[in-house]
């Protein structure tokens, strides 16, 4: 199963400190041999400011070794750094929660700095100091008040690329902090900068380098999103939403295929989502089943390859052998675990709907087998699938023989005709509408003719 | 030529007119014109010479331009003289071999002396002036060739001016007894006396105080001079024996041979005699053939790497222009001395890092030898050009194959030298790399590259062996462990980061083509289209626009032998509508089918576009595969859609066109061409009958050039037997209410398995209405009978969609097409009606056809791109890069 683990492929797109819990999860799953993953996470927590973290991680690894030196130094030299930098923060801090202040503050920026000069003689050197005390913080682990500190940061600098950092660095703290709401938020606002960046770029910079910045920033933040849409309650619908439009597509297609596989998955869980959902999410599905097809060459794994198989070969039976190996990468992987359940309750509707829609009859021990039950769960299953869905009227559980017959009657003329004819006369207004604006004349004839069709 | 300035000064005085009258107007642009008025003059003399009477008219030219005009006269007459008299005295010589040509000059001189001396008696000025040009240019030449002034000479100076002096002062007294042209005569004659005294006074004066003393040196100096030649033959028969039988040769080599021997003498002739040469270059009567001899001798003599460096520049550009005309191509074994040379010189600019070739560099004197030491920065820079002699090299190469009958045997002997062209083009770059030039790098990199990139493995591997031993090798060679994928890679990669676009393109299409060339079809065509270069094809070259033709065909086999026939179908697709795909493939001219007149020019230029045979990919392997993947998508297709009006929205135009030409035919024979074949599988696959069809596809003779043959007939019956088994339930559909899921693996001997899931795929995509019966293992087809009345409201809904579509195009078109009003997010209806609009500027091209003209190809080849770029981002959306 280790060979489809994703951690080593995402972990290069993620941060430092985002990289601990995955690799703290893999120590569950067992995949590697534990000492492999201690050694890692050592290595990992070497590089940050933890220093205690990485100490006993050490202690761990090597027990009965001396603990090398550096770490001592390096604590010091932390908790000096702490100091220096809290010091210079503290100033501003002091400012900006004085009441005064915070009422005076208003929506231009350029405004409130001019403001913070004149009155208290805080100049941008002294806000950048927030930024290094917020990205200090986080280096050795305090990552709520490295999220205060970047905050406070951004409402108040104009920088425009510290911003962008301290944006990230805000999501970061407030993923592993989980607060799902603000990192939402957090992760949409980061959005919005990287789309909108290419513009403003485009005129400086020649386009090839903005574009691949773009690319490169879209990446990441396809990888980091996936901590929030995972943990969000509406994260998997608005993963859809995010990853489905075309910018998105095409960056996991380009850069990062095996993002396919969360995309999948939030497709098949958010199945029954259909309230309220835009189309995009509606008709998830086929447009992912395209795209698998399309990237197969590039990735696959039991998730996707179970889709393939369901709806492009048409193979139940392999189908339900992925769905098999599926499960089982579902239940290990960092993000898809806790929707296991989830995962396979909808993978079996959609066997069972795709079974429905091609077979007229249906034994019903055959269907139980298709979904890895036993015959008599099947029945409830069946039964609940058939009051479930709109099958209610086409479909009947024959318990003599044993079967489910289903009868689909032909889609009627007069409804082909008028899904045919839907829409014409509002294309035809618009294009009344358009003929208004510029010149008075008019194609008449399209009007009767609608009418008449559309009756 | 001086036989024929003769004739000239003798028949009468009026050449001497001619000539300042030209030379006057020519002395307005003095310099460039120089050697433009060279061949015009002689020819103008010529006719001159033949009507000798009428030469009333005395224009009155002002002294002063006269005056230039003769300064001009002389020299240049002089310089031409004499460089075409070396050639005329060759032809000579064959017959009187005795004379050197020291004694000969002298002999001239003397006789030159004494025609001057007759027309002195005469008072005929204009004749003494005619003799006394040839007389200075005589002496010249002897002073070219670094011998002693002879004392004649100096004597019949010092006679003339004398006479000269008697003769103006006795004009003064009887004006009227000389007719203008002769007092013209006289009147040059005066200054061209005055000019040379003042040119030899030391020697005049010398002469004067002491005439035997001087005629005495004179001797002195000519004796040592007269042995030379003989051992000087000597010495070069050592040299070269195969020239030994050419007598008149080594005669003319006296100069040279001369130098060899005395080291005081040697820069100094090498120069003069390249000055010479480079200065006939290029002229009408010069002998080629000659000046490439006279070159290659001088090659042998040459000692220091200057001098070297200096003839062989001058070797290789006169090897280049043996052959002027466009049409044919250089001899093979001229071609083959030239890239030797070229090796040679490369060879010396890498090993002799202080000596540079560049195509600009400052002034330097050509005549005076150089080396490091003298020169500033210790760097020699050679006006020449390294990159542009490989280039030629490559395009001779190119455009001999293109002239040598492919069928012979000479085309694969000429093939041979590929080997070593690719080796020098190697050492090119390795030398650029070592000097770093990065602009003529990438082009050398870049006529490696199309050397390589079409060519399977074991050909790329054979070129590359021979780079191992030379000398200078380029940073990436093939070497045991690497492939030709990761050398062609690095090679484009490096092209990639120039900054010459054109080059990037090239590089990035021949990257493409061998990416499909080795079956890598998706990474072949993501880079297509992540390169968007279908959308700036149109506006290349023409030649680029052949290699994006190419790459795509390529792309489109590769498509088909990896199995994936509706990607092969819609890569072919494009180029097969056009009916032109010699044309587009550059394989073949454009036939006269339109009655379209294509001017000389164009032809010529279309011929000289063409690849050499070895480089094409066969265009009847590529219809077979086209048309295969065709009937594999069209016959289903045919067979699922029922009424009238939908037949006629045809996926392949070409294949449909076929198979109703096809059915017409009353009568069928056994299949002779591969279209027949494939017509008549197309039929039996029609009538369910896969097993002929495949027989059919199987024995067409042609897969056989395909590589991998076998694989890809086997992935041919297997599509076949799927396609055979769609298009059965769907042809017999209406006539079954069940049908037994075994029957249908068994007929179509598929698993049943796989016919399971395909049914289920068409019943899903609801393209068969249909449903399985899992337990007694049948499918159960749904009739939908449509009552007429039913059928009916069905058409009509659809003719009101046309109407609308129609009519919100004809709005959008009023309102200037932008579709700003227009724009409803309805992007497919959007497509589709871009893409019937285009089927129609299509077709409307074909009507059109002739009036096309030249431009046809490119714009339809520009189209061809467009429509490719659809079709393509159709299978897979196009990505940002």
């Amino acid at each position: 199963m280790a060979e489809h683990d994703l951690t080593k492929t995402i972990i290069p797109y993620l941060d430092r400190h985002l990289a601990f819990p995955l690799l703290a999860h893999l120590v569950d799953t067992a995949y590697f041999p534990g000492e492999q993953v201690q050694a890692a996470q050592y290595e990992l927590a070497k590089g940050t400011n933890m220093v205690d973290y990485a100490v006993s991680l050490f202690e761990q690894l090597h027990p009965g070794e001396e603990i090398p030196e550096e770490f001592t130094g390096k604590r010091e030299k932390a908790v000096s750094t702490n100091e220096r930098l809290q010091q210079e923060a503290q100033a501003v801090l002091d400012v900006i929660e004085n009441p005064d202040v915070a009422q005076a503050l208003r929506q231009d920026k350029n405004q409130n700095l001019q403001y913070l000069k004149d009155n208290y003689n805080l100049t941008l050197e002294q806000i950048t100091a927030l930024y290094n005390f917020g990205q200090f913080q986080y280096t050795y682990g305090n990552y709520s008040g490295a999220a205060d500190y970047l905050y406070h940061f951004r409402v108040l600098s104009t920088d425009n690329d510290l911003n962008t950092s301290a944006h990230w660095g805000k999501l970061a703290s407030d993923i592993l902090t989980g607060k799902w709401d603000t990192a939402l938020e957090e992760l949409n606002t980061l959005r919005d900068i990287v789309d909108s960046r290419s513009p403003s770029s485009l005129l400086t910079a020649s386009a090839e380098p903005a574009a691949l910045t773009q690319l490169h920033s879209r990446t990441w933040l396809v990888h980091w999103s996936l901590f929030v849409y995972f943990n969000h309650p509406q994260g998997r619908t608005l993963l859809l939403e995010t990853f489905m439009s075309p910018t998105y597509l095409n960056t996991i297609q380009t850069s990062c295929p095996w993002i396919l596989r969360y995309l999948t998955s939030a497709a098949i869980l958010s199945r029954k989502s259909t309230g309220g959902a835009s189309s995009r999410v509606r008709h998830s599905i086929r447009e992912i089943v395209k795209v698998i097809q399309t990237e197969e060459y590039q990735y696959q794994d039991p998730i996707t390859s179970f889709l393939k198989e369901l709806y492009i070969e048409f193979d139940f039976e392999a189908a339900q052998r992925e769905l098999t190996l599926a499960e089982g990468v579902v239940g290990d992987d960092f993000f898809l675990g806790e929707f296991k359940e989830e995962f396979l309750d909808n993978a079996r509707y959609l066997i069972s709907e795709a079974y429905c829609r091609i077979h007229q009859k249906i034994d019903i021990r055959d269907l139980s087998a298709r979904l890895n039950l036993s015959a008599d769960e099947g029945e409830k299953w069946i039964v609940n699938l058939i009051r479930e869905t709109r099958m209610g009227a086409e479909a009947k559980i024959d318990l003599e023989k044993n079967v489910i017959e289903i009868h689909r009657s032909p889609v009627p003329v007069y409804q082909s005709v008028i899904e045919k004819t839907r829409g014409l006369a509002f294309r035809t207004q618009g294009m009344g509408a358009g003929m208004l604006q510029p010149q008075g004349a008019a194609p008449q004839q399209a009007q009767p003719a609608v009418v008449e069709a559309a009756r | 030529m001086s036989r024929f300035f003769r004739k000239a000064g003798d028949s009468d005085s009026e050449s001497e007119e001619s000539d300042e009258e030209l030379l006057s107007s020519g002395d307005e642009d003095a310099a460039p014109a120089k050697p433009a008025a060279k061949p015009a003059m002689s020819r103008f003399l010529r006719t001159a010479g033949s009507d000798s009477s009428s030469e009333s008219e005395s224009d009155s030219d002002d002294d002063e331009s006269d005056m230039s005009g003769d300064e001009g006269v002389e020299k240049k007459k002089s310089r031409f003289l004499q460089s075409d008299s070396e050639g005329e005295d060759s032809d000579e010589d064959v017959k009187r071999v005795v004379k050197s040509t020291k004694d000969k000059r002298v002999e001239e001189i003397e006789a030159t002396g004494k025609v001057m001396d007759n027309a002195l008696k005469i008072n005929d000025w204009v004749a003494i002036s005619n003799e006394f040009d040839k007389l200075l240019r005589l002496v010249q030449r002897q002073s070219n060739s670094a011998e002693p002034i002879p004392p004649f000479f100096i004597r019949t100076l010092v006679g003339l001016e004398s006479s000269l002096n008697s003769a103006l002062s006795k004009e003064k007294e009887a004006k009227k007894k000389m007719n203008a042209t002769n007092a013209r005569g006289l009147n040059s004659m005066k200054q061209k006396v005055k000019k040379t005294t003042k040119e030899y006074e030391k020697e005049i004066q010398q002469f004067q105080n002491d005439p035997e003393a001087f005629e005495r040196e004179y001797a002195a100096l000519a004796q040592p001079t007269e042995a030379a030649p003989v051992k000087a033959k000597k010495v070069k028969k050592a040299n070269l024996s195969e020239s030994e039988d050419e007598g008149p040769e080594d005669d003319r080599f006296t100069t040279v041979g001369k130098g060899g021997k005395a080291m005081q003498f040697t820069t100094d002739s090498i120069f003069k005699t390249l000055k010479l040469v480079n200065e006939a270059r290029g002229k009408k009567n010069t002998d080629r053939g000659e000046q490439i001899r006279i070159l290659e001798k001088l090659l042998e003599v040459a000692v220091t790497s200057y001098q070297r460096i200096r003839i062989l520049l001058a070797l290789v550009s006169s090897r280049f222009d043996y052959n002027s005309s466009v049409a044919t191509f250089m001899p093979v074994d001229l071609w083959l001395s030239a890239q030797r040379e070229v090796d040679q010189l490369i060879s010396i600019i890498a090993s002799e890092s202080s000596y540079s070739v560049q195509e600009t560099t400052e002034e330097y004197d050509g005549l005076i030898e150089r080396s490091p030491a003298t020169e500033k920065d210790g760097i020699v820079r050679v006006r020449g050009s390294v990159i542009s002699f490989v280039d030629r090299l490559d395009d001779e190469f190119t455009r001999s194959l293109q002239n040598i009958d492919p069928h012979g045997t000479e085309y694969i002997d000429r093939l041979k030298d590929e080997k070593v062209l690719y080796r020098t083009i190697s050492r090119a770059q390795g030398f650029y790399e070592k000097t770093n030039q990065p602009e003529p790098l990438a082009r050398v990199v870049m006529r490696r590259l199309e050397h390589i990139y079409s060519k399977p493995d074991a050909v790329v591997n054979a070129l590359e062996s021979s780079l191992a031993s030379s000398e200078i090798q380029p940073s990436v060679i093939i070497t045991s462990q690497s492939s030709t994928s990761s050398l062609i890679h690095s090679l484009c990669v490096h092209l990639y980061k120039a900054d010459n676009s054109l080059l990037r393109t090239r590089a990035m299409l021949s990257h493409i083509y061998h990416h499909a060339l080795h079956n890598d079809f998706y990474t072949a065509r993501d880079m297509l289209l992540m390169s968007h270069l279908q959308e700036s094809i149109h506006s290349a070259d023409v030649a680029t626009q052949i290699l994006y033709n190419r790459t795509v065909v390529q792309l489109g086999l590769c498509a088909f032998r990896c199995g994936l026939i509706k990607e092969a179908q819609s890569t072919l697709q494009d180029i097969f509508t056009t009916q032109r795909v010699k044309e587009l493939l550059a394989q073949g001219v454009h036939q006269q089918r339109y009655q379209s007149q294509l001017t000389p020019e164009q032809e010529k230029a279309e011929r000289a576009r063409q690849l050499p045979f070895h480089m094409h990919i066969n265009t009847e392997l590529l219809e077979a595969a086209f048309l295969v993947s065709s009937m594999l998508v069209e016959i289903p297709l045919l067979a699922s859609i029922d009424s009238e009006e939908m037949k006629r929205k045809a996926i392949s135009k070409p294949f449909r066109r076929l198979l109703d030409f096809a059915d017409r035919q009353v009568f069928t024979g056994p299949p002779e061409s591969t279209r027949d074949h494939i017509m008549q599988a197309s039929k039996a696959l029609q009538d369910g009958e896969w097993e002929k069809c495949r027989d059919l596809i199987q024995s067409i003779k042609i897969w056989s050039l395909m590589p991998e043959a076998a694989a890809v007939k086997d992935m041919l019956a297997k599509r076949i037997q799927e396609q055979g088994l769609r298009t059965y339930l769907f042809t017999y559909a209406p006539y079954y209410s069940t049908l037994s899921l075994s029957l249908l693996s068994r007929t179509f001997s598929l698993p049943l398995r796989s016919v399971n899931s395909m049914i289920s795929k068409m019943i899903w995509s609801e393209e068969l209405s249909a449903s399985l019966d899992s337990p007694t293992g049948v499918v159960v087809f749904h009739r939908m009978d449509h009552s007429r009345q039913q059928q009916l409201a069905l058409v009509i809904a659809d003719k009101v969609n046309t109407l609308v579509e129609q009519n919100e195009k004809a709005l959008d078109i009023k309102l200037g097409g932008t579709g700003g009003w227009g724009d409803r997010g309805d992007a497919g209806k959007g497509e589709k009606r871009g893409e019937q609009t285009q089927e129609r500027r299509g077709r409307g091209d074909r009507t059109r056809g002739g009036s096309g003209l030249r431009g046809g190809n490119r714009g339809r080849g520009g189209r061809f791109a467009q429509g490719l770029g659809n079709q393509m981002s159709g299978q897979s959306s196009q990505r940002p890069r």
